[in-house]
């Protein structure tokens, strides 16, 4: 906006929404600010700073199984869930971004559904379906639940990396002679490589944090940490649980940088 | 590329998508539909008792107040964060934005938990309080409307802020020199020029985290109290304590006609910005 005219209104005016706006910033990163030193504190109590400072609520974390096993569940379905999404959604994304065809828009619809559909809506519909398939419960139902869940976000940010792409190459290779698959190989998939890395590190972070879908499909065995954690948020709040909002704080963090350096590493920008 | 490789192409590279789109998607809403109309015979008696009964009412009342309140409220903060972001220079505007994606990214128990924890009977907000007047206090502050709508606040301000910034960024600056140098005041630029020129992304934006936070159930099952519970939370109590998958259903059709009335202007006004 207009920096190059200077009057006392406008800087008294600005400073007064920058005071605002910093205070909303703080009350955004609160919960992070408060939780990561939590971790760090004893384990009998949860006072804000910490009494003092400690790794024992991690070691609890780490050697007793009640969190260990969720921790794997989450791991093995994240992974699964966000091969099955790129194997889905990468090609889908590119298709759908580069052409056109009979049915496209409703298909496109159907696939971007979820981000519409109330979640605890598809957790009722999934736990429902799954129980007539009989396999509710299991680690597959948790992993194909989740793809319904992070198939949108792949295809949505492979869609806007193709944009991105210079379509000349495309039809070059076609004009030498590549089909579709060749070129798609050789010509799209190693620009593609940020946007692919990036939709791949979102869909685990989303599969991972997922809480409402898992919440309805998981049983006794299959429960996944953010299962784990709500349930023992619904109850009690213990200690172990800021360790484990610090664990989660991290893979979010993680998937942050790993976004922004994509997004720096693409180079035309959007 | 002949018509044959293409169609060819087009099953190798749509199929697996399509696929679970099938398979995945639209069966458990079929199975929605069916199971909120098939009870002994087929009949729309699920229907009738829910939404005669005092429980649904009251909780139907709950869900559009909360989202409302919060929607209205986190769009409010959204916008002055974004008008912020928007006056800031590339570079520091890059870094501040990082600090609404970061919350963006967060898990919702983490900030669920982290609420508890900040406006607990014994929580930071009180035990400074306390601190600061030299008496104990105990401000209910969690489990009931004000927790509730704190959580949703932190939950919905990073999803409007982005969409906001970019109808914000989308304005001519030549427009905001312009009324400058005609002597406007920046009180009056902001009611003149920025307020109607971003009133379409403002009003999307609200729109869209109303209908988000209609189906809200993570952050009123942990911050809100028994009596500030939401839609989600009703269908989740048919579901696993009563066993009652047919009204948990109907219930379920109700919310998602609701999510459709609201996000059907959102769909078409979008389109009609596509084809601008």
């Amino acid at each position: 906006m207009s920096d190059n005219i200077h009057d006392p209104h406008s800087r008294r005016y600005h400073a007064m929404g920058t005071a605002l706006a910093v205070v909303i910033y703080l009350f955004l990163l609160a919960p992070i600010v408060v939780t990561i030193p939590m971790a760090f504190g004893p384990t009998n109590a949860l006072t804000f700073p910490p009494a003092s400072y400690s790794l024992d609520l991690f070691k609890i974390f780490f050697s007793s199984p009640d969190w260990l096993n969720p921790l794997w569940e989450s791991i093995k379905v994240a992974l699964g869930a966000t091969a099955l999404a790129m194997l889905a959604g990468a090609p889908a994304g590119y298709w759908i971004a580069r052409h056109e065809f009979v049915g496209k828009g409703l298909i496109t619809a159907l696939i971007m559904s979820p981000l519409v559909i109330p979640t605890i809506v598809g957790a009722l519909g999934l736990y429902l379906y799954f129980s007539y398939l009989r396999i509710g419960g299991t680690t597959l139902s948790l992993v194909l639940g989740h793809i319904i869940v992070t198939l949108p976000y792949v295809v949505l940010m492979i869609m806007a990396g193709v944009h991105k792409l210079d379509r000349n190459l495309e039809f070059g290779a076609e004009l030498m002679g590549a089909g579709p698959i060749r070129m798609f190989f050789t010509v799209v998939i190693p620009q593609l490589v940020p946007s692919l890395l990036s939709a791949g590190f979102f869909a685990f972070l989303i599969s991972f944090d997922e809480v409402v879908i898992s919440w309805f499909l998981a049983s006794s065995n299959t429960v996944t940490l953010p299962v784990k954690m709500f349930s023992a948020l619904e109850w009690e709040v213990s200690p172990v649980i800021a360790a484990v909002s610090t664990l989660l704080t991290t893979v979010s963090l993680l998937a942050c940088i790993v976004a922004i350096a994509f997004k720096k590493a693409t180079p035309v920008d959007a | 590329m002949n018509r044959i490789s293409i169609i060819r192409a087009q099953a190798i590279f749509m199929s697996p998508a399509v696929l679970a789109a099938t398979l995945l998607i639209l069966p458990p809403l079929l199975y929605v539909f069916y199971t909120s109309v098939y009870g002994p015979a087929l009949s729309l008696a699920a229907y009738g008792q829910v939404l005669t009964s005092k429980l649904f009412r009251q909780t139907l009342t709950t869900t559009l107040v909360v989202a409302g309140l919060s929607s209205l409220l986190s769009l409010l903060l959204g916008f002055v964060v974004a008008l912020h972001l928007a006056r800031q220079p590339a570079r520091r505007r890059a870094f501040l934005t990082v600090l609404v994606l970061l919350p963006f990214w967060t898990s919702v128990l983490v900030k669920c938990f982290a609420f508890t924890v900040i406006l607990g009977r014994e929580g930071i907000i009180n035990s400074m309080l306390s601190w600061i007047f030299g008496i104990k206090i105990q401000l209910p502050l969690v489990l009931n409307m004000v927790g509730l709508l704190v959580g949703m606040t932190n939950f919905l301000i990073p999803l409007v802020v982005l969409p906001v910034l970019a109808s914000l960024l989308a304005i001519d600056s030549a427009i905001y020199r312009a009324a400058a140098i005609m002597g406007a005041k920046p009180a009056r630029i902001f009611w003149t020029v920025t307020l109607p020129m971003s009133l379409p992304g403002l009003l999307a934006g609200l729109l869209s985290i109303f209908v988000m936070s209609l189906g809200a159930f993570i952050v009123p099952s942990l911050l809100g109290g028994p009596q500030d519970q939401m839609l989600s939370s009703l269908v989740a109590f048919y579901n696993r304590e009563v066993l009652d998958w047919q009204k948990a259903s109907a219930i379920s059709v109700v919310l998602l006609g609701m999510v459709f009335i609201f996000a059907a202007p959102l769909a078409l006004w979008r389109r009609r910005k596509l084809k601008a």
